[in-house]
């Protein structure tokens, strides 16, 4: 809720905005082990389907993440139907499962579990395929800008949250193919709205959330960008996660999208994130990530003038 | 309950007719000036080495065996007066003090310093002169009463832009704010860079930090009392000001002479009016403002009975077009009536009105528009009586009883011209309180404050609850039932005895020693969760859920005048608060527009304890204070930082403040101060990883609040220049005054927070993503400005 509801507070503060500054500084961390992460949000689309297995690293490391090998990776559905993931050669620590024809994670109410064996410790983690709405229509809305001359384009998404309450959605978006993960880009939805106490079960997403799918760009001025120009495409997917997923991304979205200036008077202090990735000895050594399976829908669209 | 107290009274009446061979003096001071009354102000007896002072309405009365007594009436800044009263019958007499500055030939003046700390009774508690603010240096050169208070021991705040203050390793939500008795639920203007109090109309500021009397409660940390003034019964008076960021101005004036007087004081921000020919956001329709407006009107019915009708209103305004924005503000009124039952019973019965709210707005048009806004409201009708049984008792007793209704979010959003209500039912609860107390002297060097205050608290029907499951802590708890309640029905109740006491000991005229325990619960708590208290942040009552918070806390002082003529105060104070059902938040807790947000609270328990030293120079060409507080405030809840005591997010080890104040010659004087405190808690993370390409931070460690911010030091000077009081050879009528002032003169980038994040640019696949750590300086440079004051 504070990422949609402050998102233009900082903007304004003109006057004070003169007096402030912020620097980049190298601050001394503490250091701590390595330990195993996991990355799996696998999907009902066609295709193959990859868990990430990667070890933590310092936090000022500014390499890709370090890929586990050697560990044995399978997801069971709760009719005992097993899904081997195979290591791939080319990319250290993605495990692949490349499906037979026609053959997809699902259907929507199945159960999960995530199996990962690692130098003889065993990692568990559950998950259930939710169902997810159509998206009826992408539309595009032309506004001039605030303070400028120059107008602005944003794509907004159309569908409608099904009757009964507790649907939560994770709302991703690609701009001509490229994948919009920014930590300001994350979209959750709870019903059509916010959260479990919000109440907007059953209705149309909400407006800040089906504008969330533009790209945050801003120029070399730190001028915000028209997230869509003439001849460029927009692809959104409607993922249906657990709930514990949407706590999980909902803590994600706080933690990391710290778009400074004023709105750090809005922020909450650092906190770890959840998981559901659990050691199956409780003393065993720890793991963090998560494993969520969705179903998903699509629509895409062009903007043309 | 009104009734019991109409009956206790009775029994005093009944007490004090027995009394036959006693008689009283009583009556009011006030400034010879301007006719305030003067609050706190000392009546001493030199036959009996005791005295009494006046109440917040500047009433005493002290009750002495027939005979002749020597009277002497002081007030801090002002010329004492001493009367020989003989006394063979009731005495009123109200008495008019002379501000020292000003020479008035028929009064006899003694230079008596003042000794308020060493003899009085209180402890813990610190007064502000209005004088003393606002020679204060400050932001914008802009007097200023809460950031004044942040310059005395034991009062910290987190930094600028922080909503608030933090007292002995208190949270923000633990102090009570009274603005006229109406209580004040955000006391910021433009996120704590300015107070809700304009200085025009402010008469006198008291802050409660332990000791806290039986009247007082409802809040665990302290006790503001802010006293509005009534305005000048002599003659019609205007002051204000021009300053860079806002301008005032206050009217004052007789409607009655000496009897009915009224003020009205109002100021308004203007950074968006100048700015606005620069800024294409506020030709838009955008804006950026702040405005109060302070009223009080007072009318002297008789001898017996004065009645007082006090208001404020205030918002601030941030739009960032003509259809969006974001607002908030208080509002309050209070209706006094001082009653005299006879020449030792006070009584004053108050009626408060108060609210405070936020709204925003968003969205382009009415047919896609997300609005939402919050507040809490209450009620409060408070019965007070002060008994002066003789001069070795003074007892206090009342109750009062607060009915609150919350609104914790009024959401509507609209799509597509069809709306969705997002709205959480309001909430309704009662607070009642009865209390008693009694200040009296053993001996002449012992003297004893103690009380009971009972307090009971409702929460109640028409409103929908939740309970929720048990889980591991730090978790969401979800709900696993609900249940609804119409109106009239108690949803869930507590109560509260909580014990007072406070002792001093006169070690020599010199020197005192002082300790107090007091007990203090808490039913309203401020929800936020965020680095810094700020606008946003949501009262939530007591609930079949959340408990009333505790706290118990111990002091024990020593207080010395030193120097010849005692010019000199030194005090060594030490306290200790052990604190109960303290509120933290589970990790990515949602506060806001949430009917479940109990489930996301965690309750805890606190400590706070630390020593506070003040040292001060009353007199002089230069005076000043040093004062400096070594301080520890921790929590301990389940399910944060592996169950462990972690430091708050407003706790600093050491909290050093210097004010001096130089006269330079008669028209200009110069004032400085410096702030040295410890850097506040952060986390910091230890390491990172990547999920679905989003750089997360991890603290293997799991620990909260475990690095220290960078110190946090600053000084300001400001220099006065008094306007000339001759023109023409002939006295002005007018004066007038300008400051011009410095705040962080040697630019200090002091840090409000460090983050952690990951680099905005837009990778290609494969590259590895870039961590980096970012700290923000709220005000990094220094900040000169000039103001221009005046009165007529």
């Amino acid at each position: 809720m504070k990422t949609h509801a402050h998102l233009s507070i900082g903007a304004i503060f003109l006057s004070l905005a003169l007096v402030s500054c912020e620097d980049k500084i190298s601050p001394t961390l503490e250091n701590a082990a390595p330990i195993l992460a996991v990355d799996a949000w696998i999907n009902n689309k066609p295709g193959k389907q990859v868990v990430v297995l990667s070890q933590t690293q310092g936090y000022f490391d500014a390499t890709n993440p370090p890929g586990i090998t050697g560990a044995l990776v399978t997801i069971i559905n709760n009719s005992g139907k097993v899904y081997s993931f195979v290591e791939d050669p080319l990319s250290v620590g993605n495990y692949v499962w490349m499906p037979a024809a026609n053959e997809v994670f699902g259907p929507v109410g199945q159960s999960y579990t995530l199996a990962i064996q690692l130098n003889g410790e065993s990692f568990r983690a559950s998950s259930r395929m939710g169902r997810v709405p159509a998206i009826d229509s992408i539309s595009f809305e032309t506004e001039k800008r605030i303070g400028s001359l120059d107008s602005i384009t944003r794509a907004a998404f159309w569908a409608t949250d099904p009757v009964g309450s507790g649907d939560t959605y994770w709302i991703r978006s690609f701009k001509n193919g490229v994948p919009l993960s920014k930590p300001q880009e994350i979209n959750i939805a709870y019903d059509g709205g916010f959260s479990a106490g919000g109440v907007a079960d059953g209705v149309v997403f909400i407006t800040p959330i089906r504008r969330r799918i533009n790209a945050v760009d801003k120029d070399a001025n730190g001028k915000q960008l028209s997230p869509i120009a003439i001849g460029d495409s927009i692809n959104v997917q409607i993922h249906s996660v657990t709930l514990a997923a949407f706590d999980y991304l909902n803590q994600v979205s706080i933690q990391t999208n710290r778009p400074g200036g004023f709105q750090e008077l809005f922020s909450t202090p650092l906190a770890n994130v959840s998981t559901n990735v659990t050691n199956t000895n409780i003393n065993g050594s720890k793991a963090i990530g998560f494993f969520n399976v969705s179903a998903v829908s699509t629509a895409g669209k062009r903007y043309k003038k | 309950m009104l009734r019991l107290i109409y009956g206790v009274a009775l029994v005093f009446f009944a007490y004090s007719a027995f009394a036959q061979e006693k008689f009283t003096i009583n009556g009011y001071i006030k400034d010879a000036s301007n006719g305030e009354a003067l609050i706190g102000a000392t009546v001493f007896i030199k036959e009996i080495k005791n005295g009494v002072t006046t109440n917040e309405y500047g009433f005493y009365s002290i009750t002495l065996p027939a005979g002749t007594y020597s009277v002497n009436y002081s007030y801090i800044g002002f010329q004492s007066i001493s009367n020989v009263v003989v006394l063979n019958k009731n005495n009123q007499m109200s008495i008019e003090l002379v501000d020292e500055n000003e020479q008035l030939q028929e009064v006899v003046v003694k230079g008596e310093i003042e000794q308020a700390n060493v003899q009085n009774a209180e402890m813990s508690t610190n007064k502000l002169e209005m004088k003393t603010i606002l020679k204060i240096p400050t932001l914008f050169g802009e007097a200023d009463v809460l950031r004044s208070i942040q310059l005395l021991p034991g009062v910290s705040t987190v930094g600028e832009g922080a909503s608030g203050f933090n007292v002995r390793g208190g949270s923000v939500g633990q102090n009570l704010i009274l603005l006229d008795e109406a209580p004040v639920y955000n006391s910021s203007h433009l996120f704590g860079f300015f107070s809700v109090f304009n200085p025009d109309a402010v008469k006198d500021i008291k802050l409660y930090k332990g000791a806290i009397p039986s009247r007082y409660g409802g809040r665990l940390a302290s006790i503001l009392d802010v006293r509005m003034k009534e305005g000048n019964s002599k003659k019609l008076e205007v002051t204000g000001g021009i300053g860079s960021v806002f301008s005032r101005l206050a009217v004052e004036g007789p409607l009655i002479k000496d009897r009915a007087s009224f003020i009205v004081a109002v100021r308004r921000s203007y950074i968006d009016v100048l700015a606005r020919p620069f800024v294409q956001l506020l030709k838009d329709g955008g804006a950026l403002n702040f405005y109060d407006l302070t009223m009080k009107a007072n009318y002297n019915i008789n001898r017996k009975n004065r009645v007082y009708l006090s208001g404020y209103f205030g918002r601030d305004n941030f739009k960032f077009d003509k259809n969006q924005g974001f607002n908030w503000g208080n509002s309050t009124s209070s209706f006094r009536w001082n009653h005299l039952f006879n020449e030792r019973l006070f009584s004053n019965l108050t009626f408060v009105y108060s609210k405070y709210d936020y709204a925003l707005q968003f969205g382009r048009d009415d047919r896609n528009s997300f609005s939402w806004n919050s507040s809490i409201s209450n009620f409060i009708v408070k019965p007070q009586f002060t008994y002066f049984i003789n001069s070795n008792n003074e007892l206090n007793f009342g109750g009062d009883v607060t009915y609150y209704t919350f609104e914790p979010a009024n959401a509507v959003g609209v799509t597509n011209g069809k709306s969705v209500n997002l709205s959480i039912d309001r909430k309704y609860n009662l607070e009642s309180a009865l209390h008693i107390g009694n200040s009296q002297a053993i001996s002449e060097n012992f003297s004893i404050e103690y009380g009971l205050r009972w307090s009971y608290f409702q929460f109640l029907g028409p409103g929908t609850i939740y309970s929720y499951n048990d889980t591991i802590p730090g978790i969401r708890k979800s709900v696993n039932k609900e249940k609804t309640y119409t109106g009239g029905q108690t949803i869930a109740t507590y109560n509260n005895f909580e014990p007072r006491f406070s002792f001093k000991a006169q070690i020599n005229e010199a020197s005192s020693v002082k300790g107090s325990y007091n007990r203090m619960a808490q039913y309203l708590h401020l929800i936020s969760n965020t680095t810094a208290s700020n606008p946003l942040d949501v009262w939530n009552p007591s609930s079949n859920n959340v408990k009333p918070q505790m706290a118990d806390q111990f002091t024990l002082g020593y207080f010395k005048d030193v120097g010849e003529e005692k010019k000199y105060e030194v005090s060594l104070e030490g306290y200790l608060r052990y604190t109960q059902n303290q509120l933290d938040y589970i990790d990515g807790a949602d506060l806001l527009i949430n009917r479940y947000l109990e489930g996301d609270l965690l309750s805890g328990q606190g400590r706070a304890y630390g020593i506070e030293a003040y040292f001060q120079k009353k007199t002089g060409r230069l005076t000043g204070w040093v004062s400096y507080t070594l301080g520890r405030s921790e929590l301990k809840v389940n399910g944060i930082n592996k169950n462990e005591w972690y430091e708050t997010r407003y706790n600093q080890t050491h909290n050093l403040k210097i004010a001096g104040f130089y006269d330079i010659n008669k028209r200009w004087s110069m004032s400085g101060n410096f702030v040295f405190t410890s850097g506040t808690p952060t986390t910091f993370p230890t390491s990172r990883y990547v999920q679905q390409g989003i750089l997360i931070p991890y603290n293997a460690n799991e620990s909260r609040n475990n690095v220290h911010l960078p110190s946090y030091h600053r000084l300001d000077i400001s220099f006065r220049l008094e306007g000339k009081t001759m023109k023409n050879g002939k006295a002005r009528k007018n004066s007038d005054y300008w400051v011009f002032s410095l705040y962080n003169v040697y630019a200090r980038k002091n840090p409000f927070s460090i983050y952690f994040s990951q680099n905005d640019q837009r990778l290609p696949a494969g590259q590895p993503l870039q961590s980096q750590a970012t700290q923000l300086s709220i005000i990094g440079t220094i900040v000169p400005s000039v103001s221009y004051n005046f009165k007529f």
